[in-house]
């Protein structure tokens, strides 16, 4: 699944760490999402989507 | 996580007791044969990552990050099946060379580890090389 992760990240001055911390998550399962070779939970998807506010099509793309 | 100083205190122990152990058997004027001393590494190696690993989660937990996240419950899984699989293979391996090991311990010992060797190997190659679009 390709994502806007990395893209919408660094555009708000945040690492990978502060995103993590953000969503609960550890740092790897970032990693893994920016590289598009994890597919999120609904949860976590929602939590990612909120911290960047914009819906979760926005955010994740198929 | 409340678990990881007492993980990490005895896990500890148990490697210090197996080398004391180890240390003693070869003191004694015991000399082990290939196999033991592979099942001796196997031990050490499996101590010492369980160790790392338990280092590892105790520095997250210090940092603000949860020891286990959805990713990484879902690598475990998946590691576990693998694993599994794989053991099936390594014990059909063992009971068609039976012929060259000493004992029935030995035998069964050695099998035992090597299944963990093999869990400990494919989780930790899955840690490092997971896609969900390819396994």
């Amino acid at each position: 699944m390709k994502t806007r992760i990395k893209e919408l990240r660094t555009a708000r001055g945040m690492t990978q760490v502060d995103l993590a911390k953000e969503v609960g998550v550890r740092r790897e399962t970032i990693v893994f999402l920016e590289k598009g070779k994890y597919n999120p939970s609904l949860q976590l998807a929602h939590k990612i989507a909120s911290t960047f506010d914009m819906a979760i099509e926005d955010v994740f793309l198929l | 996580m409340k678990y990881v100083k007492p993980a990490i205190a005895l896990v500890s122990l148990l490697v210090t007791l197996s080398i004391w152990g180890f240390i003693a058997v070869y003191r004694a004027g015991y000399e082990p044969n290939v196999l033991q001393t592979a099942i001796i590494a196997i031990i050490l190696i499996s101590g010492v990552y369980a160790f790392m690993v338990h280092m590892r989660r105790y520095r997250d937990e210090q940092q603000g990050f949860p020891p286990e996240d959805e990713l990484s419950n879902r690598i475990k899984y998946k590691a576990g099946y693998y694993a599994f699989i794989a053991s099936m293979y390594v014990w059909m391996l063992i009971f068609l060379f039976k012929a060259f090991i000493p004992d029935a311990e030995t035998m069964l010992g050695g099998g035992i580890l090597l299944s963990a060797f093999i869990s400990i190997a494919i989780r930790n190659y899955m840690t490092r090389n997971y896609d969900e679009n390819q396994n």
